[in-house]
């Protein structure tokens, strides 16, 4: 009787261990709120945090290096949570080759580049502690991803084949629209909603500058509490007018060469119709 | 009571105050501070805000507290120190690794208000120059191979000691050298040994228009990507960066394992600042007051967590630049923490832009500074001589905070011999011995003179004491066994009288 009870004991206690072990998942990793309660917090958990606070406040937590008046979340939807609005659980994806700098990256300087273009900033050392946070936040949304395996609702959707070229003077019609309410009508934004064009926006060699990205990211992420209400070619549209506004120039070319050659440009238009 | 006149400011020396030339002299030092204040905050491992904090609250506390024209703030050694001591707790340059900097700051000026209270001003008269000359030529010695990290984009942690950086150096440059950096950086430190002939004491500030102009120039010309440059980045000044430092549970645990270290922090802040407040007395200001300068440094240290900053000490290069333009009390200093406020502020959004290469070329000019600018003279004496090579050579191969250990154990123990040394003059008068005696007989200093009596027991010798300050307790067991030794062998000791 006795042995009876205990085996049945034993057979409860290695139910809820097999139950425990079935869902890891659901064990998986405390939220940021927990961390930040905690009295003690391990390099790696202090870490998170950190580059949780550089996400979510870019030109507080990161001043140093940022240059514009965007956060990573402005495109990093919800501090990087958001399927198909550039999620940031994607550390399983790295090292890969990347066209845009032709060399393969490491989560490092996937991280700078970001700093480079889209927050059009200064380039961090690869050792600097905003660039580990940041690659330490990314791992901890990774947690229970699959390595090597791109995650669900990677970067933005891609948007089908319309038919129709993007459209600008249609896409400035949907702006005034759907989003000058909060963007504004130069595209200045204000507070936590991003500006999309000028100085204090992304740069021109940021990847939301390519039409295809950008249609993709409104159409699955705006206007906010509306999404996927666009239309695809609408999405588009609306790409094609933005990435024609007036933003910083791509920091791949020097700026001194830059100034040099439009100067050039301009004395050869000059000297080019004076002498016909 | 003493003590809280210490404590207080003193402003007694405003009635002779030539406020022009202070002023002068305290614009020259801010100027000076600026790219310095930046280096060491690099050093420190924290942002650039925190060194120019340093240069201004820092130096005005140590000045507003102190009684000397001695110019405070963001000192090198101490920088590296609190860096080196930080690194193994938290990620470097972490939000964690600079409030650990920030409350080890606290504990090093706690500890110092601590040696303020116990007198300890005194324990550093017997701090050894030619100890400090061997810290400040090693600390050069670092500063110029942490440059070469800098400039050529090596790893810190792929050498243990300097030598291995050469060698990596030499056999690996192709993978190392970003040219675009080397290229800047050589130009800078070029620029500087050029200029420093000319202005010996402000070439810096040139080294660095030259070196940033030669940045800026291939910067604007190829852009980030082409010749990843590291930039220094935005600084983010506040006006007044109030702060109350965290002393969470694992601040109180960092703070407990550290104390060894914190101690050693402090005693070299100290040592630094006495020895340029030593060579003022001599030379400038006659009625200084060594323990209210250990308490401005200690309170100024204290407080420097509470504005931002990491503590710092007095400086020898910007003193001796003030001096030179003529200052002569503490208003210099304060004068030099307000330029430092308006030199920031206006250079702010330009130091942006400031590439990193161009900060390994000032600190090497430092470190050359640092290794230049001591005559050599502690070598010409022996024991002096030592003391130098081998604080010098504990603080290459061993560590900055051994090399501080090993510096004050050789000059207590240098102080040791010059002290024991017992001079013994012998003469001879017919077949009667005549030993007069100079310095201190005691159980350290007894050997010399008990071997010379006890090489022969049948001699007659009258020992001289005449120039003997002290004689303890062993030395007249010494003298008596002696006596009675002689006694059997039919020899004598006698003494003469200490008429």
């Amino acid at each position: 009787m006795r042995f009876k009870s205990m085996n049945r004991a034993f057979l409860a206690i290695l139910g809820i261990l097999v139950l425990l072990g079935c869902s890891p998942a659901a064990l998986a990793r405390p939220t940021i709120e927990e961390l930040k309660a905690r009295a003690v917090l391990d390099d790696y958990e202090s870490n998170v945090v950190f580059g949780y606070n550089i996400v979510m406040q870019t030109n507080r937590y990161a001043g140093r290096y940022a240059g514009s008046a965007l956060s990573c979340t402005s495109c990093h939807l919800k501090g990087g949570t958001q399927p198909d609005g550039f999620p940031l659980n994607v550390a399983g994806v790295y090292p890969k080759w990347r066209s845009k700098n032709g060399v393969r990256n490491g989560i490092g300087l996937r991280v700078r580049d970001c700093f480079l273009y889209s927050l059009n900033g200064v380039m961090p050392p690869e050792e600097s502690a905003e660039v580990q946070a940041v690659a330490a936040y990314i791992s901890y949304l990774s947690e229970g991803e699959v390595i090597g395996r791109p995650p669900k609702g990677w970067g933005v959707p891609t948007l089908p084949d319309t038919g129709a070229d993007p459209n600008p003077p249609r896409g400035q019609a949907v702006y005034k629209r759907e989003c000058v309410i909060c963007h504004g009508a130069d595209g200045e934004g204000s507070g936590p909603i991003p500006p999309v064009w000028g100085l204090n926006s992304y740069n021109a060699g940021a990847g939301l500058n390519n039409i295809q990205r950008l249609a993709g990211f409104i159409w699955a992420n705006m206007p906010m509490g509306k999404e996927r209400s666009l239309t695809h070619q609408e999405a588009l549209d609306v790409a094609a007018f933005l990435n024609l506004q007036h933003r910083a120039f791509d920091p791949r070319d020097g700026r001194l060469k830059k100034l040099a050659e439009r100067i050039y440009h301009r004395l050869s238009t000059i000297t080019g119709k004076a002498s016909p | 009571m003493s003590l809280l006149r210490e404590a207080l400011p003193d402003f007694s020396w405003w009635r002779s105050v030539d406020a022009q030339r202070e002023a002068v002299a305290g614009f020259t030092g801010a100027l000076l501070v600026v790219p310095q204040a930046i280096t060491f905050a690099y050093l420190a491992g924290v942002a650039p805000e925190y060194g120019l904090y340093c240069a201004v609250f820092v130096g005005f506390l140590a000045s507003f507290f102190g009684n000397s024209p001695m110019v405070g703030g963001p000192n090198t050694a101490v920088s590296i120190l609190l860096g080196l001591t930080v690194l193994p707790f938290a990620g470097r340059g972490s939000p964690l690794y600079t409030e650990f900097v920030l409350v080890l700051s606290l504990m090093v000026g706690l500890i110092q208000i601590g040696i303020w209270l116990l007198r300890g001003a005194a324990v550093f008269r017997y701090f050894s120059p030619a100890a400090i000359t061997g810290i400040k030529v090693g600390v050069g010695v670092w500063l110029i191979t942490s440059a070469l990290e800098g400039a050529l984009g090596l790893s810190p942690l792929e050498a243990q000691f300097f030598y291995e950086k050469f060698y990596i150096v030499l056999f690996s440059w192709q993978d190392l050298v970003n040219p675009y950096a080397a290229t800047i950086s050589g130009v800078t430190i070029a620029a500087g040994l050029l200029l420093k002939r000319r202005w010996p004491r402000s070439y810096i500030i040139g080294a660095v228009l030259i070196g940033s102009l030669v940045g800026g120039l291939i910067y604007g010309l190829l852009g980030p990507v082409l010749s990843q440059l590291e930039l220094l980045g935005h600084v983010t000044l506040q006006a007044l960066p109030l702060n109350v430092p965290r002393l969470g549970p694992q601040h109180w645990l960092f703070l407990e394992q550290t104390v060894p270290h914190a101690i050693a922090i402090a005693v070299l802040g100290l040592a630094q600042s006495l020895v340029i407040s030593r060579d003022l007395k001599a030379s400038v200001v006659g009625n200084l007051d060594l323990h209210k300068e250990v308490f401005a440094q200690g309170i100024s240290s204290a407080l420097s967590p509470f504005f931002s900053t990491f503590a710092g000490s007095g400086s020898f290069n910007r003193t001796s630049v003030a001096v030179e333009m003529g200052a002569h009390t503490p208003l210099a200093g304060m004068i030099a923490a307000g330029a430092v406020v308006l030199i920031a502020w206006v250079l702010g959004p330009l130091l942006t832009w400031l590439p990193m290469p161009v900060i390994a070329g000032v600190m090497a000019l430092v470190g050359i500074g640092m290794i230049q600018g001591n005559e050599i003279r502690p070598l010409q004496h022996r024991v002096e001589g030592a003391v130098f090579l081998i604080t010098l050579l504990s603080v290459m191969f061993l560590g900055l905070e051994f090399g501080i250990l090993v510096a004050v154990v050789a000059s207590v123990g240098f102080f040791v011999v010059s002290v024991s040394r017992v001079k013994l003059s012998v003469s001879r008068d017919g077949d009667e011995e005549r030993i007069i005696v100079t310095g201190n007989l005691f159980y350290a200093s007894l050997d010399p003179l008990a071997k010379h009596l006890q090489s022969d027991p049948s001699a007659r010798t009258v020992l001289d004491l005449r120039r003997v300050p002290y004689c303890d307790a062993a030395a007249q067991d010494m003298i008596k066994a002696i006596q009675a030794q002689r006694a059997r062998h039919g020899g004598q000791l006698e003494i003469a009288p200490r008429a």
